[in-house]
């Protein structure tokens, strides 16, 4: 096996007659900021939702971690430390931000029926912990004001820090994010760039789609682009800002 | 602690429904609310038991009469009585208690296999299944005539809980001219009622309820934050089919002898109008859902007979569903989210 983090190879996705996927081989090394980007309809979701197991690729594998997880359920290959946000966001509208932190960051044991009912002392001392933690996170996300908030009172923006938060509250190894940036402020938009290029910073492997070329080009460290499902360049962003295939993707449709 | 507006009102109305009993009835009147606190108490139990399902967990099951069924047929049938057409009778068995636990369980474990392959439906088509699967259950009973009894039913059995009766029922009961075994069943299943809410309280601020309520924001995200959204689900599932095993129980041994058109979808229907009128999500609210909506049903027709003085008693019942109709849409519109329901949390709208 190859020394990638995350390694799919023949990875084929058809919704009908329209091909999303088609891709041969890819690979994701570790502790790189990678953009995909591509025209809409690139499938740079559809591959997402295959990497997460959101969606059942038709053929082909996934490797993460050399291990095979092109099966598994989401939660199990969320639980392998890759965890992603959503493209129309999805927070929990009616818990409190604090609610959606504290679900996201308690671990499966904690959350036990049985533990809940009787109310250990342990169990106690790690919410304790963990609503800290919460606030940690929140105090660094500008969101701590909304804690006692329900999260469908927040701004559109403000929805995307609160699954930023969420996701790296339990400190994954690898985030997708599907579109970080769609519908935020330019501000805010700004505030979140940092955010993921500290998080780069830190160690964790980024994935990100995303269609604002400019932020793109400013944090990634390489920059892959898919067309019609298929991958069609590969390389850091000066590379790509000059591809010809690129430059034929984005724009000749213009012309057709 | 504080005590809200919604709680007094709540209590308000309440106890004015209860008033109108008196004042409707000028005889008999503590012997109708007998009879109305103990279906109150009974279908506010089922009713509690689908909050942790719709209210918690956002499944839409429209099946609850069949988890009461299990509960009930379960239960009788391993205790001593007597079914079918010719009054077969079975003279050993279980004590009460252990047969009511088994029947609970029982109602549990139906939840679990009517969730495994139905869980993964959502909203509307959850509901689909649920409501064929309630339906099946209840005509297998009915066929299955030498086990269930069938269209005879089961009879005989009440002994096994009024048994228990404690004495100062029956002295009670005798001064106030009620009847004694329906005063215990009663006692009996107020009692469950506060066992019932004081360990869904417990479950309510816990991590587990934290969960349920993610699942019923959103399965995806669920999902995606490494939690097995399909087994949160079951698990609410048989937890809430074991409250209506219990509320079915009850039923039971309120009605003195068992048949299979109890557990009638509209059997389901009722516990969902007692749910949304105490509150989506609540705990307590269907406590009070459920004797308002008891004394609605009990009462409408002495209201409807006191506006249409020369109606007869086919009229008269046209008239009480007219009333529970508008009563239902005036609810809708003022006070969707039910009395204890809070406004923020409004629950009615589906995924």
């Amino acid at each position: 096996m190859s020394n990638s983090l995350i390694e799919v190879n023949n990875l084929k996705k058809t919704f009908g007659g329209l091909t999303a996927v088609d891709i041969k081989q890819l690979g994701f090394n570790k502790g790189q900021l990678t953009s995909i980007i591509g025209p809409n309809g690139a499938g740079k979701t559809t591959f997402f939702d295959l990497i997460s197991g959101f969606q059942n690729s038709d053929s082909g594998d996934i490797h993460l971690k050399n291990k095979d997880i092109s099966n598994f359920q989401p939660y199990k290959i969320a639980r392998m430390g890759m965890v992603r946000t959503f493209q129309l966001t999805k927070v929990f509208d009616r818990m409190t931000v604090l609610e959606n932190l504290l679900f996201s960051g308690s671990e499966i044991s904690n959350d036990s029926l049985f533990k809940s009912v009787i109310k250990s002392k342990s169990q106690k001392k790690y919410e304790e912990n963990l609503k800290d933690k919460a606030k940690n996170i929140m105090e660094e996300l500008n969101i701590l004001h909304m804690a006692d908030s329900y999260a469908r009172e927040l701004s559109g923006g403000q929805k995307k820090l609160l699954e930023l938060a969420r996701s790296i509250i339990n400190e994954p190894e690898i985030l997708l994010l599907d579109e970080p940036l769609a519908g935020v402020n330019p501000k805010l938009a700004e505030d979140i760039l940092l955010l993921i290029k500290k998080l780069s910073n830190e160690g964790i492997t980024i994935l990100m789609v995303e269609h604002n070329i400019e932020a793109v080009m400013k944090i990634s460290e390489r920059i892959v682009v898919l067309a019609e499902g298929s991958l069609i360049a590969d390389g850091n962003p000066n590379e790509i800002r000059t591809d010809r295939n690129v430059i034929e993707a984005y724009l000749g449709k213009d012309n057709d | 602690m504080k005590i809200s507006n919604k709680f007094l009102f709540a209590v308000f109305l309440t106890g004015f429904s209860i008033y109108l009993v008196f004042a409707l009835n000028p005889e008999g009147a503590s012997r109708i609310l007998l009879n109305l606190l103990t279906f109150a108490g009974i279908y506010g139990l089922s009713a509690i038991g689908l909050n942790v399902h719709f209210g918690w967990t956002g499944l839409l099951n429209f099946g609850h009469a069949s988890f009461m069924g299990v509960g009930a047929y379960v239960t009788l049938i391993l205790m001593p009585h007597a079914a079918g057409r010719e009054g077969e009778i079975t003279s050993t068995g279980l004590p009460f208690i252990v047969a009511l636990i088994i029947g609970i369980l029982s109602a549990a474990l139906f939840g679990l296999l009517l969730g495994l392959p139905a869980i993964r439906l959502r909203g509307d088509y959850l509901a689909i299944v649920t409501i064929a699967a309630a339906e099946i259950f209840r005509l297998l009973v009915r066929d299955l005539e030498s086990i269930t009894g069938g269209v005879y039913g089961i009879i005989n059995y009440t002994e096994n809980l009024q048994q228990y009766r404690p004495n100062f029922i029956n002295n009670f009961s005798e001064s106030l001219g009620f009847s004694p075994s329906q005063a215990w069943v009663c006692l009996v299943a107020w009692i469950s009622i506060l066992f019932t809410v004081l360990f869904l309280k417990r479950l309510n601020n816990s991590p587990w309820g934290r969960a349920l309520r993610a699942v019923r924001e959103d399965e995806d995200a669920v999902r995606a934050m490494g939690k097995n959204a399909v087994w949160l689900k079951l698990q609410s599932f048989m937890l809430g089919a074991g409250i209506a095993g219990l509320s079915g129980v009850l039923l039971a041994f309120n009605y003195g002898s068992l048949e299979t058109t109890v557990f009638v979808p509209l059997l389901t229907f009722y516990v969902w109008a007692i749910m949304i009128l105490g509150g989506v999500g609540t705990i307590t609210g269907p406590i009070f859902g459920s004797i308002i909506f008891w004394v609605i049903i009990s009462e409408t027709d002495r209201l409807a007979f006191i506006l249409f003085e020369n109606a007869n008693g086919q009229q008269l019942a046209g008239v009480r569903f007219l009333l529970v109709g508008l009563l239902i849409m005036a609810l809708m519109i003022f006070r969707p989210s039910g009395l204890l329901g809070k406004k923020e949390e409004l629950l009615l709208d589906v995924k």
